[in-house]
């Protein structure tokens, strides 16, 4: 009795702490509904995209892809290759899943997203770090939200109201940044942080048509910084 | 066009998934001590830090005026939240203003 109330209470703080990452994925997802409509999508095949995929950057390319006419097969490369992130992070998120059954840890892993990241800092604060239900429940949330906005926005086709003028196309940039103190481990991050920076700049500069390849490799080369380090 | 876009959602959907428990099983046969442990303690920090450059590197002054109000009010609040309804709140005053 005791424990289904803690999972519940888990489950609802993940989901509340997940709403703000849930209000930029909302944009996201309206975009993506309301331009695969009109990229010869049907209601169907868009709201599918959604359900199977979880995941906006890589299904808007991926949908860029076919309507530029290169086929089913660089379609799903270049939306694999924006998702290579996730498997970094749950990499990181090894822990929550440790010792669980092998569907849980599908669940929990199909369910993570970059807003997962925001959730660790957030469970820093309520001492859920390692909590399974706490991530469910963001992940269950976001993923329920992803669907429904898509869904709306197939059936809107249009008259929705220009996000850029209220602000909200910020919303996702917003949050990471807002998230960025909470990571913050103290002076052990500096080498690392200044690594993972500089390997993105240097994408964006120098390797511009493979910028989305610098989060990865920066985010990678961080992390080995930071193993190496003491050493 | 139909067969191709069905092609592409299951294909993306299942290369997807395999991506997804793919990091979990390569953290799961790492070590849980030393230099690999070390790495992964740190690579949330990472790849949020990555992640932000990248949206940002290509943004306009304003996103970065926007930004840096931002990370100074959620280091100051430590409510991310509230910094990220701020951001929202201030990018839209600006722009309504024409900047």
């Amino acid at each position: 009795m005791r424990a289904s109330r803690t999972v519940r209470i888990e489950i609802l703080y993940g989901m509340r702490d997940m709403l703000p990452m849930s209000l930029a994925a909302a944009t996201y997802g309206l975009a993506f509904g309301l331009l695969a409509s009109q990229s010869g999508f049907n209601n169907f095949q868009t709201i599918s995209m959604s359900v199977l995929v979880f995941g906006g950057s890589s299904q808007l390319v991926a949908m860029d892809q076919l309507v530029l006419g290169v086929g089913p097969a660089a379609a799903i490369i270049a939306g694999a290759a924006l998702n290579m992130r996730i498997l970094l992070i749950t990499a990181s998120m090894e822990s929550v899943m440790r010792d669980r059954s092998w569907w849980h840890i599908g669940l929990g892993t199909f369910l993570a997203t970059d807003a997962s990241v925001a959730l660790m800092q957030t469970a820093k604060s309520r001492l859920m770090t390692d909590s399974y239900w706490y991530f469910f429940g963001g992940g269950a949330s976001l993923y329920l939200v992803w669907i429904v906005v898509t869904t709306i926005g197939t059936f809107l086709s249009s008259g929705v109201p220009d996000p850029e003028l209220i602000g909200l196309d910020f919303a996702i940039i917003a949050i990471f940044v807002a998230i960025l103190p909470g990571m913050w481990r103290g002076y052990v991050d500096v080498f690392p942080w200044f690594i993972a920076l500089g390997t993105v700049i240097f994408f964006g500069v120098w390797l511009s048509e493979y910028a989305s390849w610098g989060l990865i490799v920066g985010a990678i080369f961080g992390a080995m910084a930071a193993g190496l380090k003491n050493d | 066009m139909t067969n191709e876009i069905w092609i592409t959602v299951l294909g993306l959907g299942f290369i997807s998934f395999l991506i997804r428990i793919s990091g979990f099983i390569l953290a799961s046969h790492l070590p849980k001590h030393g230099a690999w442990a070390r790495g992964l303690e740190a690579l949330p920090g990472c790849l949020i830090v990555s992640l932000v450059t990248l949206m940002m590197i290509y943004g306009s002054a304003l996103e970065w005026i926007t930004g840096s109000i931002v990370l100074v009010i959620s280091a100051l609040t430590h409510r991310p939240n509230l910094a990220m309804f701020c951001g929202i709140a201030l990018i839209a005053a600006l722009r309504q203003l024409g900047l």
